[in-house]
Formats: C-alpha cells, structure tokens, sequence
C-alpha cells in the first residue's frame, strides 16, 4: 500500500513538472505553429537563473521570481530576432532552427557554470522530511505537487476569463485566424511565446531543488515534453494535463515494474498513441 | 521538346578523383576524418531521399545506422570474416527493420512523422542501452578483428587508416551512385511527387503508403551500410548511434549542405566536421560555434550552403 | 438510355454522425456522355464527388464504374478502374516540370513506379504519351517549364493533363473553371468540347457558373439540400420548377 502511495505521489510531483512545461510548448504549438525544440533548455536556464539569482539574495522565492522573468527577456528576444522569420517555413526548418537554439543555451550554460552538477538548496520551510503511511517523503515534493494544480488554475482562469486569455485561445485552441478579427498578431505571437517561456522557466526553477543542476538537463525533458504534448493532442491544454500526469505515473512505476525496458516507456506511449490516435488523446474539436 | 535537367556530371567525376588522389598528399589525421565525413555524408544523402525527396522529416534514423553497426559487430564476434556478407547483412536488417517502423509510421505527416520515428528510434535506443548480454549496454561492442578482403589473390586488410580509408570510398561510392540511380528513376520521380502532392499521387493512381514505406525501407538500407562502415571504422558498435541526437546529425547535414542538391547532404557533412575541426582548436564549446553557425543557414540559406552558391553560379534547373 | 452506362450509381448516402450530406442518390450516366451536376453551395456536391472518387468511403449506397462494383475503393485503386478527377483547387506537382507533371501517372500506369533504375526522359512509352496528352491540352510547347512559374489558367491545364494522361473512361471535373477570367474560362470550355468529342470520353462536371454548365451539358442533375432534385437536358432543367425555386430563380442569367 504504501509503495503504491509513494509511487503515485512520485509520478504526480514528476507529471507536475512536466506539465508546467507542456502547457508551454503545447500553446506556443497551438498559436505559432512551431514545435520549439529549445523549450528544454529554457527550462534548463529557468533553473540557473533561479541559482544565480539566489546568490544576490539568499532567497529561493527570489529566485523562484526572477530567474524565470531573466530567462523571458531571453525568450522574447529569441522569438522576436530569430522565431519569427520562420513562422512560415517548412516544419524542418522550424525545428533546426530552434535546435541551434539550444545547442547554443546549453553550451552557453556550459561556458559561463560549468559542465558539473549544481544543487539548490529548497528553502528551509519546504526542506524537510515528512512521514507518510510510515514512509519518509521529502515535503518539496508535496510541495510540486501542490502547486502544479494552482498555476494550472490560474492559467486555465487566464484562458477563460480575461481578454487576453480569451483571445490567445482562440488563436491556438480554436485555430481562429486572429488576423481576421483585428488582433495585433505580432504583439500576440510575442507575449505567446514570453508565457511559454516563462512557464518552462518557472518549471526549471521549481525543479532545481529537487534535482540537480546539469546543462543537459533540458535536453531529457524536452523530449518527455514533446511526448506529453503529442500524446495530450498538440494544441490542447487539457491534453497536456492529462499527457503529463500520465507519462509520470507511468514512469514512476515503471521503474518498479518494468525493470530495464523502463527507459523505452515514454516512447512505447508514444507510438501507442500517434498510431491509435494520431491526433492526440484530447483531440481539439473539428 | 522535352529535355531533362543537364546532369553534369563534371563535377562529381572531378570529386571522385580528388576523394581518390587525396590519401596521398593529406596527412593521416585527415584520411580519418575524411573517412568519416564519407561514412556521414552516405547516412545524410540516405536521409535526404527522405527528406529532400519525399518530404519526410525522420528523427529516427540513428536506429538503421545503429542497427547496422551492431549487425557488424555482432557478426565480427561470432567469427564471420566475409566482408560482403558483413556490409549485406548490415544492410538487410536495418532495410527489415525500416520496413517495420515504416509500416506504422508514413501514415503520419511533418510533425507528427518526426516524432514517431523519434519514438521508434529511442525504442531502439533502449533496447541497445539495455540488453547487456547481446549489445554490452551502454557500453558499447567492441570489435577486434577487422574482415579482410581478397582481392585476385591479394590479402587485403584494413587495420590501417589508409587502407581502411579507401574500403569506405568505394563503399561510399557505389551506394551513392546507386542512391543518385534511384533518385533519378521513375520511382525518384514519384518520390518528388508525393513530396509535392501526396492526395494528387493518390489520384493518379498511386499507392502513397507503399511507395513512402518503399522510400523509407531503401533509406534505411543505405543508413545501416552507413553504419556498418562506421563499425568497421570506429572499431565499436554503441547505442549512442541510436540515440536521437544522433539521428539529428543527418538533418543537419543535409539541411547545411542543401535538401534540394542530390550531393548538397555529403558537402554538408564535409562543412559540419571541417568546421568541428577548426572550431575545436579554440574552444571546447563547438556545440555553441556550431549553433551560432546553423542560425543564420537555417535563416538566410533556405536551399543550404551547397544549394545557394550552385544556384548562384550555375543557374540550374531544379533537382 | 440508349447508350451504355459507364458510372451507375445506387442510392448513394453519406452522413457524418446524425448530419446527412447527402442522401438516397440515383443516377447513370451513359458512355460518352456529358453530364453535369449543379447546385448550391453546401448542396453536397464535393462530398459526392469524394465519396465516388475514393477519398472517403460513403456510409451507403453503391458506385458501379463499367459494371464492376467500385464502392469504397481507395482513390488509387478507382484510379485505376478508370475514373480519374480533378479538384476546386488546383492538385499537381507544383515544383515539378510540366513533363514531369505528366509523367507521374503514366509511371504508375505503367506499373513503373517501383522501378530504380533508368531515367523517365529516355522511356518512349511514357515520353510520347505524355506529349500526346499535353498537347491536347494545348501545353506541347511548355514541357521543360516548372509548374509554379506557369500563369494560372495554365497550371488548371496541367491538371487536365494529368487527369487525361491514363486516359480515363470517367472524368470527374470539379468546378474546371473556378476562378478563372473570361477568356481562360472560353478556353477551357472549348476544350473540354474538344477532349470529349475526340476521345470519347466521359465527362462529369461540377460547376456553379451556369455559362459553362449551360454550354457543356447534355444532361444535368440538380442538387440540393443533399437529394437529388432533378435530372434532365438542359431545356427541361431550365423549365423545371422546382429548380428554379431552389436555385436558378437566383442565378440564372444566362
């Protein structure tokens, strides 16, 4: 019983994670049409500027707040220098693109920290042990797995009830052509893909005290992302919940059940589910 | 009348007897790395007739050279010494496995191809990283002894770097004289067309999923006698060709070099490792360099480094 | 009908969920014959011609292509039985040569698609037809020219070329003339008079310029709301109705 308990509690702190950064690379999807391949590695920044920014003030929530906003103003750059010229291209393009990106984070990480792990420090109030069902369990994790709901609900709030929300919506979940309802699409693209960024920030910099800090760190959950969002139904915001909590819970147990074939997990999901349902588990209206 | 596109062939002829004359004045260092830029350049050019071609995204094809490496491997340790049977072989199950995850994959477009192929490849990747008593894990096969090859009574070994160099060279290039066979037949032209038009190619009678499984069966073929050249070369079979970063390299050759350029992925993977070269002398962080570098051909060289310039200075028709 | 028929089609029904689109469509058309099928956007009309032609199996009902039961082939086996069609929207080889536009169905047609080796410009069988076809289409003198760069009207020829290249019993034609100027649309009508006079073969036409349908046709059929309203000459169509209530009243000017 208690193994079970844990499990799932260590499959949902996981899905929580890469829900965050899902719903990210999903409306950034949904709106722009571009699969961003370093939506990892600005997940991977999130957790360094949060390191970095604790440094100046020997604070987690400071960090928690301004790593992820650092790594916007990065975001928003990228995509208004580099993102935009490829908005119309071919899908290859739009993915190497992005891929360079990437390469040039991550070694750029590597430059300026190093290519050793780094450790955050959870702040001391979540930095403890509970004891759960007679098992000992780390409270930051309970901590993620509470607070991944309470930005999924403000976002889905965002979505539905301001007009900012309404409006990026229905670019991306409806395939509305905002151009043809007077929306400054540019300025829309923008602040799209400034939120996606800091939602997978904000993922890095709540991941980095559970692991450690390591500039290929995105390279791995950016894959697990694309998995999730695929499998969700690109486009789909309750697809990316649902795609998330399932590939941790998945993985999770599969490191108890499946043994060595466990690696192959997310991938079998994968393939599952594009040959079953190509278009995803939360396939967006017709 | 109708004419076709002027194949010059000048070019390459000129190319082969460069390849062919270069081990005698480059230093050994170079015969390596051009060895392995052949090796590259022949699993880029099989990607392309994806690709460029038939205008399928696949991030899975470190799973056909992987395969082939490991088929090599493989056979090398169980004593098999015949270095036909070995580059068949080698072939013959990336071409059995691509015709697997071909099956279920061309039903899928653009993104969506790209990610299942990713996906099938990683399972692959798994299985290598994982079965430990037939791929030695994340370890890799070693291989020892190299096949040799009898040549009209001659005992032809490849333990050196130039005789090793010149076993790809001509490996190289008949599979790409085959490849450039293939892309200018008729099926090279029903490619090109589903590239442009797969509904159109199905109302014109054409059967788009067997042809693309066809396409990607034939693709991977090329790919697994890539790597069982690269085992041959590397003296080692790892997982890591399976993994998808390095199924990435390809793309990013071709798309470098040029998809629209029959030779444009080959020139690609010659700039991708030259480059490395250069690069690495002053800095360890290339990935950056070479991110830096992809930015602006993604954005200003739609048709590639090779494609670009031969467009500018040959004013050719297209491929 | 005094002629044979080449596509009869029985009861013919298509219905996504609860929503027909169209429902309980009869006809046969005769050999040689040129037909038209005309009515109101959101009629049906294009969920028929895909339900014939092998895009999507219709949920009932049956197409016979000359005698042989087609119903819910997939497009390249219909191919392949001899109905071939053309799309609203322009369906060809945009970066491809005009040659080489040609070509591709006569490959398959001659079941070279498989073949790796050999170039298509040295094969006679296929050059000769294909310049046979592009011909009649008025295209011989732009072979080596690429699609994209042809003007409008001409790349709508080299669909009809294509079309044409396996030579076809059935040609399924939709809308042949959308948006086109005056001139290419006369061009287009001459020619379709031309192929079916010369080769005899089938022509069956959506169209909502009534121009064209009025010129072309010998015999209409009148969609509407999903059912086939009536069928007829032209003369009776114009007479009738029941049609000029649900469509022509607003239309016709001809």
């Amino acid at each position: 019983m208690e193994f079970l308990l844990l499990n799932i509690l260590n499959g949902l702190s996981w899905g929580m994670l890469l829900f965050l950064i899902a719903i990210g690379l999903t409306t950034v999807f949904g709106v722009m049409g571009v699969l961003n391949f370093a939506h990892g590695s600005l997940f991977m920044l999130g957790a360094y500027l949060c390191m970095q920014s604790m440094k100046y003030f020997d604070s987690f929530w400071f960090g928690l707040l301004v790593g992820p906003l650092c790594v916007v103003v990065i975001g928003v750059l990228v995509e208004k220098y580099l993102l935009k010229r490829v908005y119309d291209r071919d899908v290859s393009y739009q993915l190497l693109l992005t891929f360079a990106i990437l390469l040039v984070l991550d070694d750029g990480v590597r430059m300026i920290w190093g290519s050793g792990y780094h450790i955050v420090e959870p702040p001391a109030i979540l930095n403890g042990i509970i004891s759960i069902a007679g098992q000992d369990y780390p409270v930051y994790r309970l901590f993620l797995i509470i607070i991944g709901p309470i930005i999924g609900g403000l976002l889905w709030s965002f979505f539905h009830f301001t007009k900012w929300g309404k409006i990026i919506r229905a670019a991306s979940f409806d395939n509305i052509m905002a151009e043809g309802v007077g929306i400054n699409v540019p300025l829309i693209y923008t602040s799209v893909f400034a939120l996606g960024t800091w939602l997978a920030a904000l993922g890095g910099a709540l991941a980095a005290p559970q692991q450690s800090l390591i500039p290929s760190m995105g390279e791995k959950i950016i894959i697990e992302s694309f998995i999730v969002v695929v499998v969700g139904g690109l486009g789909s915001f309750p697809g990316a919940f649902a795609g998330a909590l399932l590939l941790g819970l998945l993985e999770s147990f599969g490191t108890v059940f499946a043994g060595r074939l466990q690696m192959a997990i997310p991938y079998i999901l994968l393939a599952v589910v594009l040959l079953v349902k190509p278009n995803g588990l939360f396939k967006k209206g017709v | 009348m109708m004419t076709q596109n002027n194949h010059n062939l000048l070019g390459p002829a000129l190319l082969t007897i460069l390849l062919l004359l270069a081990p005698l004045v480059i230093p050994v260092y170079w015969v390596m790395l051009l060895s392995e830029i052949l090796i590259m350049g022949l699993m880029a050019v099989s990607l392309n007739l994806l690709l460029g071609y038939t205008g399928l995204l696949s991030f899975g094809q470190g799973a056909f050279f992987g395969l082939g490496a490991y088929t090599a491997a493989l056979m090398l340790q169980a004593g098999y010494e015949n270095l036909f049977l070995i580059l068949l072989a080698g072939m013959l199950v990336a071409l059995l496995a691509a015709l697997v995850v071909g099956f279920f994959s061309v039903r899928l477009d653009e993104i969506f191809f790209a990610m299942i192929t990713l996906g099938f490849g990683m399972m692959f990747f798994s299985i290598a990283h994982n079965w430990l008593d037939v791929t030695g894990g994340s370890d890799g096969l070693p291989v020892f002894n190299l096949p040799s090859l009898n040549l009209f009574g001659f005992q032809l070994t490849f333990y050196t770097p130039i005789n090793m160099y010149y076993l790809v060279f001509v490996v190289v290039l008949i599979a790409i004289s085959l490849l450039w066979l293939i892309v200018h037949s008729p099926f090279g032209l029903i490619l090109k067309s589903m590239r442009e038009n797969k509904q159109r190619v199905s109302f014109i009678g054409g059967n788009v999923k067997t042809l693309r499984i066809a396409a990607f069966a034939i693709s991977g073929a090329f790919t697994g006698l890539a790597g069982v050249l690269f085992c041959l070369f590397n003296n080692m079979a790892t997982p890591e060709f399976m993994h998808w970063s390095f199924s990435s390299k390809p793309i990013i050759m071709s798309i470098i070099g040029g998809t629209g350029v029959f030779l444009g992925p080959l020139f690609g993977a010659g700039i991708f490792f030259i480059l490395e070269q250069i690069i690495i002398q002053y800095t360890e962080n290339w990935m950056l360099f070479l991110g830096i570098i992809l930015i602006p051909i993604v954005l200003f060289f739609p048709q590639g480094v090779f494609g670009t310039l031969r467009n500018k200075f040959f004013k050719q028709g297209s491929k | 009908m005094s002629r044979d028929s080449v596509l009869r089609i029985e009861n013919l029904g298509h219905s996504y969920g609860k929503f027909k689109v169209i429902e309980d469509i009869s006809l046969t058309i005769g050999k040689g014959e040129m037909s038209a099928l005309i009515g109101p956007n959101g009629a049906g009309k294009t969920t028929f011609y895909n339900a014939i032609s092998g895009k999507f199996p219709p949920t009932k009902g049956k197409v016979f292509l000359n005698g042989e039961d087609i119903t819910g082939l997939p497009s390249h086996r219909v191919v392949d039985k001899g109905m071939c069609r053309s799309f609203q929207i322009t369906n060809i080889f945009t970066e491809l040569t005009v040659a080489e536009n040609v070509f591709s169905p006569l490959i398959i047609q001659q079941n070279k698609h498989f073949k790796l080796y050999g170039n298509v410009f040295n094969d006679q069988q296929i050059t000769e037809k294909a310049m046979d076809t592009l011909e009649q289409v008025g295209l011989g003198g732009r072979t080596d020219q690429v699609v994209a760069n042809l003007a409008y009207g001409d790349k709508r020829l080299v669909e009809m070329a294509i079309v044409l290249a396996r030579d076809p019993s059935v040609v399924l034609l939709d809308e042949p003339t959308a948006g086109m100027n005056p001139e290419e649309t006369e061009n287009m009508i001459n020619l379709i008079k031309k192929l079916a006079k010369n080769s005899g073969t089938t022509f069956f036409i959506t169209e909502h310029d009534m121009k064209v349908v009025f010129s072309l046709a010998e015999k209409i059929y009148v969609l509407h709301q999903g059912h086939l309203l009536a069928q007829g000459s032209p003369e009776e169509i114009r007479a009738n109705e029941q049609v000029q209530e649900a469509y022509l009243g607003r239309k016709v000017h001809a």
